[in-house]
Formats: structure tokens, C-alpha cells, sequence
């Protein structure tokens, strides 16, 4: 009896679970399918002749979106996009301000209609002198569905209020009360977006949560909804009687008349992808989105994902760019605005056109790999992908965000790389590049390094750091950074050498406290040259005990532990996190005198701005850099067996180019000077940031342009490029372990790491 | 006559045929491939005659390895055989007795779960038992009454921990492949065994024994397979390079992987190959000489 | 008599106990929601310094896990249906491929027999890693790559099967096939009235050897599949975020519990199998 139970269960629970996977598959397969899916509404241009008749070829499908620029009115370089939808007669319209979310003043707003081909200033709209007689500064404008102009701004007191244009130019505000703070606060709702319905009701986008108010002002119910991590949050729309938006991760549908979720649509792009995502309705109930991995859509009672435009083949895969707004044409054309520049500047529109005779797949291609994934590389490669359309540039990401990188991983690109295939242009970081150097699997680059030099436009000291003893070059950096040193001068004598870092006395510890993997490596780091200049680097026995003894040293002034428990991580202001150069930004621990100095790793002016406004509270603290030293990152290579030499180099040129380097990714500074200068004259108002713990806090400005004048002109110093063999320092933490805790001496610990080192040394 | 002769002497070729391409293809290029790039730089373009080989003696990480693999295999293997033998027979002189009885029954699909589990969660279970603050720890001092805070798999009881862990996961495969033995040892043996008034010790002796004879080799040879599967493990409880008692073939290969060094890889290989093949081959042409 | 069964149940018991406490462990884990995971096991899970506190029984078990995993990552399913595309065919080939040729092995003399079958088990032998190189470059040769194919035919064509089923074929007492050959049976009714029937248990263990094998592999796939829509459940894991400890448990416990439950049923066509033959005796 209960075998035959047994066996039945066990024959149901495997069925299930096929019929699980064979349900769940369906459900996606977005990823895999790319313009060749099942098209089950109204037939795409020219989709379906070349479909029957190249069908079997899949390698020569033809047929794919092009994209092409708008050019927009010069006069709104400067301007804000406040609204971009199809106005009463169909035709796209933009609505921009001058000025900056942060201008006190009442900006101008302009209305450009679209018509034939031409923007075209809308002269006689009354919208401007309207919301400056009702003292507004515009946010957000809509086309309502009940066929009128809707406007939405804040007042002198930034106050929101909702106002609808009326036919002889005048506004009446409407949901009158709704944006007032509720009490104890100081701010009301700003909502970032709303839509009005063809019943007059009024559909306002909160954070995470969306409201529905009836005409009279009174509200109805709130639909949750995911918060993108951005004010300007806004994904969804609501057609017919639906409202469509993201929660937990996935596209849902309510149903405004109940207010409950009727459909919730998985979506491999909504989770994870930045928070630029458009959604918007097709008319017939199906559901458009927009990433930065392309234009995807769904039918109504649909189960797949059809990838329509592929966001990596054009601009809406650019790193650099925010998609602001994403609509449907006349001809299942697509337009899309984006801003390149901050706080909604630097508006950008392209035309989406389907063309039958384009090549599905660009005839060549090039591939860029990456063990992660590096904001650098994209935004060069859809640089490239725009000058060279005829290339598809394709980027490998080996691991995705929070995922970890295996020697599986790595074992994997070796068996291509041996194989004599793999990508063409390698991102070094994190690989054994040395290995890769010593077998001759990259290519002398010292031709294109030269090239490049020549210009005079690079940091040519940053790259030449990374040349071989024989003179040549494998690997260019895109990207560098390097360490700070925050304190007083005296102070900062002590890190001239291990020694004296070792001795140092003072009312209170040198270095802040730290786990002491990030010890070990802080100090590696800082003392590179002392510790790595010699044949036998850590190898020497000496001069390993040394490193260890200082770093006890260090630990024991400072309270160091191997691993902190909660309550320590608490009140030590410090955590368990070990970075990779250990090197991270404790200049709040100076700051609250609880070292007498610390250091941070610069790689941004952003990411300066708290040890800047430390060393102005404390007159008399320096920020210098630590000797000469730098980090490479973002190392670009090419793999010897490529066979697009020219394309691989091509791309490097393109990585190094200004257009790629000015952008800022907050992944480091660029090497190419020009593209420095433009940061530096960059100003970001309002941009701000802040730090606490417990009762301490503190809050900073983006560097003023001096400060960044002064830091940029650190960069002209630097020359010797930190490369520390990581295996060796896992050794070095691992081996020194019981050391710090105290079960045994620095010389056991040394013998013990000199054991393990030397098996690696002998491999 | 001669047509059926030869008939009789294709039909093994027959059976065999689809296997043998497939093979040829799949295993054979690939294997013959590896004995090439044993003699070559490492991205196959140059003849260096025997110096891999030669490089890879001298080697003292290799060395180590051999050594410390050497020493694994040879505690753990018998270790692993006899385990799972002893469970198989209990299972199926269990099982025979009640066919119905559901513990046993449970027993069977319970032990063969841990070879399903993938290793990198089966590892945090490790470390929750292994762990410094872990589990272990905690039973030891709780029994002598001392504190206990030692980090297993980063000291010296590396190499204890690593066969048990390795006892553990593989205990199943084994003891499968012992229970297909056993059940094809015919039951009529053993019943007229029992009318001949043979006892339990000399029925396992005179007929589960002799009749397990092929499958003790197979198990083997299998046991050794699987062993070289011991390193996703290692590596993730103990680290890549972990205390130098358990550093085995398997990390210096995976090491030489990641640093390219594939033409060691390949000439130790064909060189273990060579170890195990040359003595099996001598046995073999000895035998059949008599 | 009675008190050896005893001692033997005992003795089972106390290594199904050994075997399972570690899996319980696990499936606990999977059941607990974040935070009491990381309260529990923070320096397992490498986060900080505490008292790991295991249960077997979470205090405030939670689905969400399962959840997430099951609902919200649609990634999960595609997966999983990838492995049974990868494995299942595969076994399907051992099947005709590999029996036949351990028949061959077993039961017939013919010259280069034993060299030959010396090779397999030495291709049987040779980690994947060495032969990884090797392997990868006869794909590409053949085209395979980046499809389900670069892991069903070699996967067919492992040594393995072959040997495990002819080491067994072996056992089966030649008079059986005399007696067939006798009643003027030709090769293939021998083998596959007299070969199969009796060779079951072999041929059931085998193929569930392979199919663990194949349901867990990680090197072939991240080598062989540069598509990640093609990747295999057993890859989901690593590629799991390290701060979603609890899905990833409940990942694993679902990964093995398709063997496990194939292994239930093969347990019961394994028994069924051994009467079979009993019988034809």
C-alpha cells in the first residue's frame, strides 16, 4: 500500500515539476528570442516576406529597426524635458524649460510640435505666460485622455499644484489640497508623473505607490507599485480601464475599477536593469517596454516577450544616456528621448524605422569580454556600434551583478583562448593577465600604444606604467585611480616607509581601524614599492615578517580584529567588507578624532567630497596622494589569434577616445586629459552627500572647481601602477590569520605563508 | 562454414560499432590531442620533445601533489569500498528479509541523496558544521567541557575533513553500483547454500565474495574517477590554495588551467595515464602468456 | 537472529541519521527568511564574527524563498528545462549506444578485446579537465558549440556507461546464453532476451549514475555555451547573488530533488527488475 502511494507521488511530484519548467518557459524566453519570434499581432513591415522567404538561412534574415537622430531646436541644449507625448493632433510635442530643478526662479517653458519632418516652436501657446501669472514653475505636461492639456508645477513654497489648460489659455487647478505636506512634514507630495482618464478621474505617481482620484478631488485607492530608486521614477501607464506598472520586479496589471492585480507578467529586464524603463500601451492591450536593452513587447493575455528593437545594436544600450520618454508612431515606428546630461539636460531624440533590407545581425562582428560588468565598455561600445554600423559589437559579461567569479569561469575563457578563439578585445581586470602576457595568447599593442600617445592627449606616463620589462605593451588602462593620504603633515611622514609606520606615536592610532584583510592590503598598497620592488616581493622572509609585524602593529593601536562581530562592526565604525586594495574611505574616523589619518581611494571628484569638506573642518590637514602610485582599471587587451585586428584595435581607440573618457561612471578618472578637463569644468549643483553613524554626521558639496583643479593636477604625478598579484595576497590573509588573533608567532605565520607560496611559485 | 566464421567474427564489431564511433569522435580525438599538446608549448605551435615531462617531474608542487593524492587515495579508497560495501549488504540482506519495511526502504534513497547535492551549497553546510564558531566546535566543548575554537578546514585536520566530506557525498554512488552487483549474484546459490547448512559468514565468504569479483574492480576504478570530482569541494570549503596536506592533483591542475600551463596538464596526465595502463598491461600479457 | 536485525537497523540508522542531519540543515536553511539565516549563520556565510546557531526546525519559517525562486525568477524554469533537454536525451543514447557495446564487451572473444577495452577505460579514467582544451576544439570542429548538442553526443559517447554495463554483463551466467543459443536464437535475441532482462539493474544503475552526472556538471556548460539561454540548471547556482543565501538553499534543494525522485521510482524498477529475472531462472 504505501509503496504504490510512494511511487504514485513520486511519479506526480516529477511530472510537476516538468510541467512547471514547460509553464515557466513559456512565460519567458524573451532572452532567446530576437525579431524572429512568433508574431501574433498585425504583421511588422516587410517581417513577414522576408520571414517565408530567407527563412531557413537564419544567419541572413533580413529586416531590423534602424536608428536614426531628430535634430531638436539648437535653443534647448540647455533646456529640461517636462513632457514629449502626442498632442491633440497627433504629432509628437516637446516641452522644455530653461533653468535647473534647483533655480529659485520661475522658468520659461516652450512648447516644439513635430510636423513634417520640423520642430517647430509653438509661438502662441499660452502655457508659459499662464503658469508665470499663477506663479508655477512647470514639472510635468500631459495630453489628458479626456482631450486636454494637463500641467503640473510647484510654487514659490514648492508646493505642487495640478492645473488643467483650458481652450481660452486660462488654468484651473484642479485636485486642489491633494499636494499639501501632511502634517508634521515639510513637503508634500511631488508626484513625478501622472495621466488623467478619459472619465476625468486623475491617476498621480507616487514612489511606491500610485493613487486614482475621482474628478471631484477625493481620492479612490492606491496601487503599490516599485520604487526604481529615482525621483523621476515614473513606469507605467494606464490604458482603458488598466493601470500597468512594476511590482516586485515584474510588469503588472490592475484593474482601476477594483484596484486589484488582475496579471503579473515575469520580466528578465525590469529586474536589475537601471531604472531608466519606459512602459506604454499599444492600443490594443498589449504592453511596450523600453530598456536599455531594447524595445520589448507583449500581446494582451500573452506569455512571451517579443524583442523588437535590440537596445545594444543603437543609442538605447549607451551607458551615458537616460531614456526619458519612448513612444509609439503612425507605422510601428518608435521615437525615443533620451538625456545625456545631468538632471534631465542634453535632450536627445531618435526615430525608430523598421528596415526590410538591413541585416538582422550586422554581417561582422566583435567581441568585447569582461569578467564583470564595467559601465566603461559599454558606453565605448555603443560608441563604436554608432560610427561602425556594419559591426556588430557584442560585450560578454562572464558574471552577472552579485554573482562571483569561479575558476570555472575563468577556466572556461582559458579553453578558448587555447583553442586559439575567444573575444577579441579582453578586459583584463580580474584575470590572470601576467599568464596570458608570458603564453603569448595577447597582442603587442605597442604600435597602437605609440599611436595613441602621440596624440598628446592621454596621460601617457598612466599607460606607460603598465609597459613590459622589453618595452612592449599588452594592456592600455582606461580608467585609473589612486590613493589619498588625509591628514596632518607630520602625520603623514609615517607612511614613507613600514618602519616608520610602525613607530609612529601619536595620541591616537595612525590608520583607522580596519579588519585586518583590508590591513594587509591598505598597507600593501600603500607601501607597493617597498614590499613588491625586489625579485622576490613577499617572498623574502624578512621583509614578509616585517609586513606582518607592522600590520600587527597598526591593529593593535587601533583595534583591529581578523573578524568583527556585530556589536564591534557597531561601535568601530567598520565592517567586515574586504576590498580588494583595502583602501577605503575612513576620513569620517579622522574626522571624529578616532585616527590621526586616513585615506580614501579617488575615483571620482563625487567621491571626494566628504574627505574634502574633513580637511576643511580641520585646518592644518593635508590630501596627498601616496608617493607616485596609481590603479589601473579597465585594461584593455587583444587577443593574439583575433581575426579583426584592425576592428579589436579600432575598438581600444574608441575606449581611449574623448567622446567615451568624459563620460563619468563613478568607475574611475579618465586617462585622456581633455576629458579630465571637461570634468573638472563640470559643475554639479546640487549634488551633494552625506555620511553618518549614530550621533556623528556629516555632509558635503561636490568639490568646488579648485579642489578639482588641485586633485586632477595630483593625476600629472602619478607613474607606478599598483599590480599585486591577488592570489599571493589571499595567501598572505589566509597564512596570517592565527597570527592576528594571537595563537602564534609572525615568523610561524611567515613560514606558514612561505610554504603555501612557495608551492604556487613552483606550479 | 567460412561465411558463418566470419559472420560469428563481425558480430562483436556489430554491437560495438555504434559505441566505438561515437567514442572514436567524442573521447579518442580529443584524448589523442592531449597526448600531442603533452609534447608542445602551450599554445600547441612548438615540439619541445620530453621537456614537459621533464618539467613536470622536477616539479615540486607536483611532487607534493602526487604525493598528497597518493596518500588520499590510498586511505581513502578501501575506506569508501568497505563503507559502502558493508551498507549494501545490510540494505539488500535487509531488504530481502522485509521486503516491505518502509525504514529500510528509506535508507536506500536517503544515502545515495548526497551525491545529488550541489557543492556550493552542500560547502555552507560544511562551514556551519566546520566552521570556527560552528557546530562542531560548539558539540566539543560542550563534552570536555573546554573551549573549543579551532577552524577545521584551514588546519591541520584538513586532511581528515576532506575524506570525511568526501566519504560522505560519495558513499552513495558506491553503494549503488555494490547493490547491482549483489543482485546479480543468482539467489539459487545462496538457498542451496543454506540447505548444505552453510552459516552467514560462509555464505558471504564462499558466494557474495567470489560472485562481487567483478564488480570490486569496477568499483574501484570508478572510486578513483570520483575522486578526482573531490576538488570543487576542496577548493570551495578550503580555498584555493589550502593547507598543504590537501593540496591535491586536482588544485595543481586547476592551477596550471588558470595560468595557461596547459602542456604540464596534459604531459602529467598522460604520465598518470602511463602509471596506472603499464602495470595493468604487464599483469594482463603475463596472464595470458600462461 | 532477531537481535542482528537489530543491530543492523541500528547501524542504518545511524548513517541515514549522519547523511541526513546535513541535508536537513539545509532544507531548514532554505525555509528561514533572511534575517534569521544571517542571524543564525553569519560566519558561515562569511558576513561576521558569531555563534552559529543551527536548527533543524527554522523559528520563523518562511516561503519566500521557494517564492522568489519559483515565481519571481523566471530565469529558474528556463533552466531547468535547459538541463532536461541536456540530460534526458543523453540517457536516452547510453541506452541504445552503450548497452549494446557493453554486450559486445562482455559476452563476446574477439581480438583486440581487452586493448580496446584498456582505451575506454582510460578515456573513462582522464578528468575533464585535461581533455577540456581537446574537447572544446573537436566541438568547434564539428560545429556543436553554443547548442544543446556540445553536451548531449559527447555526453552519449562517455566511456562510463560502457564499462559499468559490461563489468556487470559479465556476472550473467554464460549457460543462459548457451541454452539460448541452443533453442537456435540468433545474437540479437540473445541480447535482447537473455542481455537486457538480465543485464536491468546494471543498465537502471548506469543510467542514473549519468544522470546525476549530467544534472550536476558545471565545466561543460560555462565552457561549451557561450549563450547563457542555453545554460543548465546546475549553473543557476553560482550565478545566484551572494546576498540571497536563503534562495540559493532552496535552489539546491530543488535541484536534487528531481534525482532523488527519479531515484525513488528506479529503486522500486530496480527490485521489480531483480524478480524479473528470478524468474526466468
Amino acid at each position: 500500500m504505501i509503496k504504490i502511494y510512494r511511487k504514485k507521488v513520486a511519479w506526480m511530484l516529477m511530472a510537476g515539476l516538468l510541467l512547471g519548467s514547460l509553464s515557466g518557459c513559456q512565460k519567458k524566453e524573451t532572452g532567446s528570442i530576437k525579431g524572429t519570434a512568433v508574431q501574433e499581432r498585425e504583421s511588422r513591415p516587410g517581417r513577414d516576406t522576408t520571414m517565408s522567404a530567407q527563412e531557413p538561412e537564419e544567419s541572413k534574415a533580413m529586416g531590423r529597426y534602424s536608428e536614426t537622430e531628430i535634430e531638436l531646436p539648437e535653443e534647448i541644449e540647455n533646456h529640461m524635458k517636462c513632457g514629449f507625448f502626442r498632442g491633440e493632433s497627433g504629432n509628437l510635442e516637446l516641452y522644455t524649460k530653461e533653468g535647473d530643478y534647483y533655480s529659485e526662479a520661475i522658468s520659461d517653458t516652450f512648447r516644439y510640435i513635430y510636423q513634417d519632418g520640423v520642430w517647430e516652436r509653438d509661438e502662441a501657446w499660452a502655457g508659459n505666460d499662464a503658469l508665470k501669472e499663477k506663479g508655477i514653475d512647470l514639472m510635468y505636461i500631459t495630453w489628458g485622455m479626456d482631450k486636454a492639456y494637463y500641467l503640473g508645477g510647484t510654487d514659490s513654497d514648492y508646493r505642487y499644484h495640478l492645473f488643467k489648460l483650458e481652450e481660452d489659455g486660462k488654468l484651473t487647478e484642479q485636485l486642489e489640497g491633494v499636494f499639501e505636506p501632511e502634517e508634521g512634514r515639510d513637503y508634500g507630495l511631488l508626484p513625478p508623473k501622472f495621466q488623467v482618464l478619459e472619465d476625468g478621474k486623475i491617476l498621480v505617481y507616487a514612489y511606491s505607490e500610485a493613487y486614482l482620484y475621482d474628478a471631484s478631488g477625493k481620492r479612490m485607492f492606491s496601487m503599490a507599485k516599485d520604487f526604481s530608486g529615482t525621483t523621476s521614477d515614473a513606469r507605467g501607464f494606464s490604458e482603458g480601464s488598466e493601470f500597468v506598472t512594476v511590482l516586485d520586479d515584474q510588469v503588472v496589471r490592475y484593474d482601476l475599477n477594483s484596484a486589484k492585480v488582475t496579471e503579473s507578467i515575469a520580466c528578465d529586464e525590469i529586474d536589475g536593469v537601471r531604472d531608466s524603463a519606459e512602459l506604454f500601451g499599444d492600443g490594443a492591450g498589449g504592453i511596450y517596454m523600453a530598456t536599455e536593452t531594447g524595445l520589448s513587447h507583449i500581446n494582451k493575455g500573452g506569455s512571451m516577450w517579443e524583442v523588437l528593437i535590440d537596445g545594444s545594436l543603437n543609442h538605447m544600450g549607451m551607458r551615458s544616456m537616460y531614456m526619458t520618454g519612448f513612444l509609439e508612431g503612425d507605422n510601428q515606428d518608435y521615437y525615443g528621448l533620451f538625456s545625456s546630461g545631468d538632471a534631465g539636460k542634453g535632450i536627445l531624440l531618435f526615430h525608430y524605422e523598421y528596415d526590410p533590407d538591413m541585416a538582422a545581425v550586422p554581417p561582422s562582428s566583435l567581441t568585447v569580454y569582461s569578467l564583470k560588468d564595467n559601465s566603461t565598455v559599454r558606453q565605448a561600445a555603443s560608441q563604436f556600434q554608432s560610427e561602425h554600423p556594419e559591426v556588430r559589437v557584442e560585450v560578454r559579461t562572464a558574471v552577472e551583478d552579485g554573482g562571483s567569479v569561479t575558476e570555472e569561469i575563468i577556466q572556461g575563457l582559458n579553453t578558448e583562448l587555447l583553442s586559439g578563439k575567444g573575444a577579441d578585445v579582453l578586459i583584463l581586470d580580474g584575470l590572470p593577465a601576467k599568464s596570458y602576457i608570458e603564453k603569448g595568447v595577447l597582442m603587442d599593442l605597442s604600435g597602437l600604444v605609440e599611436e595613441i600617445e602621440s596624440s598628446g592627449d592621454m596621460y601617457n606616463r598612466l599607460i606607460d606604467g603598465l609597459k613590459e620589462s622589453d618595452g612592449t605593451f599588452y594592456q592600455v588602462p582606461a580608467r585609473f585611480s589612486f590613493p589619498l593620504l588625509i591628514g596632518e603633515e607630520g602625520t603623514l611622514k609615517a607612511y614613507s616607509s613600514l618602519e616608520s609606520m610602525a613607530e609612529y606615536q601619536g595620541e591616537r592610532p595612525l590608520v583607522p581601524v580596519e579588519n585586518y584583510g583590508n590591513l594587509l592590503r591598505l598597507t600593501a598598497n600603500l607601501r607597493y614599492k617597498e614590499l613588491f620592488a625586489g625579485e622576490e616581493g613577499l617572498a623574502d622572509r624578512e621583509l614578509l615578517i616585517r609586513y606582518l609585524e607592522t600590520v600587527k602593529t597598526l591593529g593593535d593601536a587601533n583595534g583591529a580584529k581578523t573578524i568583527f562581530s556585530e556589536q564591534e562592526m557597531e561601535e568601530k565604525w567598520t565592517s567586515n567588507y574586504v576590498k580588494e586594495n583595502g583602501i577605503i574611505d575612513n576620513s569620517i574616523n579622522y574626522d571624529a578624532g578616532r585616527a590621526d589619518s586616513a585615506m580614501t581611494e579617488a575615483d571620482s571628484f563625487g567621491g571626494l567630497g566628504i574627505p574634502v569638506e574633513v580637511r576643511r573642518l580641520h585646518p592644518g590637514t593635508l590630501i596627498v596622494p601616496a608617493e607616485d602610485l596609481y590603479l589601473p582599471s579597465t585594461l584593455a587587451a587583444v587577443n593574439h589569434s583575433t581575426a579583426n585586428e584592425e576592428l579589436a584595435k579600432e575598438f581600444i581607440r574608441c575606449l581611449l577616445s574623448f567622446d567615451v573618457q568624459k563620460e563619468e561612471f563613478y568607475d574611475g578618472f579618465p586617462v585622456h586629459k581633455k576629458a579630465m578637463t571637461v570634468l573638472i569644468e563640470m559643475d554639479k549643483e546640487g549634488f551633494s552627500m552625506g555620511s553618518g553613524i549614530g550621533d556623528y554626521h556629516i555632509s558635503a558639496e561636490y568639490p568646488s572647481s579648485e579642489v578639482r583643479e588641485e586633485i586632477a593636477a595630483m593625476a600629472d604625478g602619478l607613474a607606478v601602477p599598483i599590480r599585486i598579484d591577488q592570489t599571493v595576497m589571499q595567501m598572505v590573509e589566509d597564512g596570517s590569520r592565527d597570527y592576528f588573533d594571537g595563537k602564534e608567532s609572525a615568523q610561524q605565520a611567515a613560514d606558514k605563508i612561505l610554504r603555501t607560496m612557495s608551492i604556487y611559485l613552483a606550479e | 562454414m567460412q561465411d558463418g566464421k566470419l559472420k560469428k567474427k563481425l558480430v562483436p564489431w556489430l554491437f560495438l560499432a555504434p559505441s566505438l564511433g561515437g567514442v572514436t569522435v567524442f573521447m579518442g580525438f580529443p584524448f589523442l590531442d592531449v597526448v600531442k599538446r603533452s609534447f608542445t608549448d602551450t599554445m600547441g605551435t612548438r615540439f619541445t620533445g620530453i621537456g614537459n615531462y621533464r618539467a613536470v617531474l622536477e616539479n615540486s608542487a607536483f611532487q607534493l601533489a602526487a604525493g598528497n593524492t597518493m596518500r588520499f587515495l590510498i586511505l581513502c579508497i578501501p575506506l569508501l569500498m568497505t563503507i559502502s560495501l558493508g551498507l549494501a549488504l545490510l540494505i539488500s540482506g535487509e531488504a530481502e528479509k522485509h521486503r516491505n519495511n518502509g525504514v529500510i526502504k528509506n535508507c536506500r534513497t536517503v544515502l545515495v541523496l548526497p551525491m545529488a547535492v550541489p557543492a556550493a551549497s552542500l560547502v555552507l553546510v560544511w562551514k556551519i558544521i566546520l566552521c570556527r564558531d560552528g557546530v562542531m566546535n560548539q558539540m566539543l566543548s560542550r563534552i570536555t567541557g573546554t573551549l573549543w575554537d579551532v577552524d577545521w578546514a584551514f588546519s591541520g585536520y584538513a586532511f581528515p575533513v576532506l575524506i570525511i566530506t568526501y566519504l560522505w557525498k560519495h558513499m552513495g554512488y558506491d553503494m549503488i553500483l555494490w547493490l547491482a552487483g549483489l543482485q546479480g549474484i543468482p539467489g539459487e546459490q545462496y538457498e542451496a547454500a543454506k540447505i548444505d547448512g552453510a552459516g552467514a559468514a560462509a555464505r558471504f565468504w564462499y558466494i557474495t565474495i567470489p560472485g562481487l569479483k567483478g564488480t570490486f574492480g569496477m568499483v574501484g576504478i570508478l572510486s578513483v574517477v570520483n575522486s578526482f570530482r573531490v576538488y570543487r569541494e576542496a577548493y570551495l570549503l578550503a580555498g584555493s590554495y589550502p593547507d598543504s596536506s590537501i593540496y591535491l592533483i586536482p588544485h595543481l591542475f586547476a592551477h596550471w588551467f588558470l595560468s595557461l600551463d596547459i602542456q604540464k596538464m596534459t604531459a602529467a596526465a598522460v604520465m598518470m595515464t602511463g602509471i596506472i595502463v603499464i602495470p595493468a598491461g604487464v599483469v594482463w600479457g603475463i596472464r595470458r602468456k600462461k | 537472529m532477531k537481535k542482528r536485525n537489530g543491530v543492523a537497523l541500528a547501524v542504518l540508522t545511524t548513517a541515514c541519521l549522519l547523511v541526513w542531519i546535513p541535508l536537513l540543515l539545509m532544507a531548514a536553511a532554505s525555509l528561514m527568511p533572511e534575517d534569521e539565516l544571517y542571524w543564525r549563520y553569519l560566519t558561515p556565510l562569511g558576513l561576521g564574527r558569531d555563534r552559529v546557531r543551527a536548527v533543524l526546525f527554522p523559528s520563523y519559517p518562511s516561503l519566500e524563498a521557494f517564492i522568489e525562486l519559483l515565481i519571481r525568477s523566471p530565469g529558474f524554469f528556463i533552466m531547468f528545462w535547459n538541463s532536461c533537454i541536456q540530460v534526458l536525451p543523453v540517457l536516452a543514447g547510453q541506452l541504445v549506444v552503450a548497452a549494446p557495446a557493453a554486450w559486445a564487451f562482455a559476452k563476446f572473444r574477439f581480438k583486440g578485446k581487452e586493448i580496446l577495452f584498456g582505451l575506454y577505460v582510460i578515456l573513462m579514467v582522464l578528468p575533464f579537465q585535461v581533455t577540456q582544451v581537446s574537447n572544446y576544439l573537436v566541438l568547434d570542429r564539428i560545429g556543436l558549440l553554443d547548442s544543446h548538442l556540445a553536451l548531449i553526443l559527447p555526453g552519449i559517447w562517455s566511456a562510463l556507461p560502457v564499462f559499468i554495463m559490461a563489468k556487470t554483463f559479465e556476472t550473467i551466467p554464460g549457460v543462459l546464453m548457451e541454452a539460448a543459443y541452443l533453442d537456435g536464437a540468433g545474437e540479437l535475441y540473445t541480447f535482447f532476451h537473455v542481455g537486457l532482462p538480465l543485464g536491468y539493474p546494471a543498465i537502471v544503475t548506469s543510467l542514473m549514475l549519468s544522470f546525476v552526472e549530467g544534472w550536476n556538471t558545471l565545466e561543460q556548460p560555462i565552457t561549451y555555451l557561450k549563450d547563457k539561454t542555453l545554460w543548465p540548471l546546475s549553473l543557476y547556482l553560482p550565478s545566484i547573488a551572494e546576498d540571497k543565501a536563503s534562495v540559493a538553499f532552496a535552489a539546491a534543494l530543488i535541484t536534487c530533488l528531481l534525482p532523488a525522485l527519479i531515484y525513488l521510482n528506479c529503486q522500486e524498477e530496480l527490485e521489480q527488475g531483480v524478480a524479473a529475472s528470478g524468474v526466468k531462472q
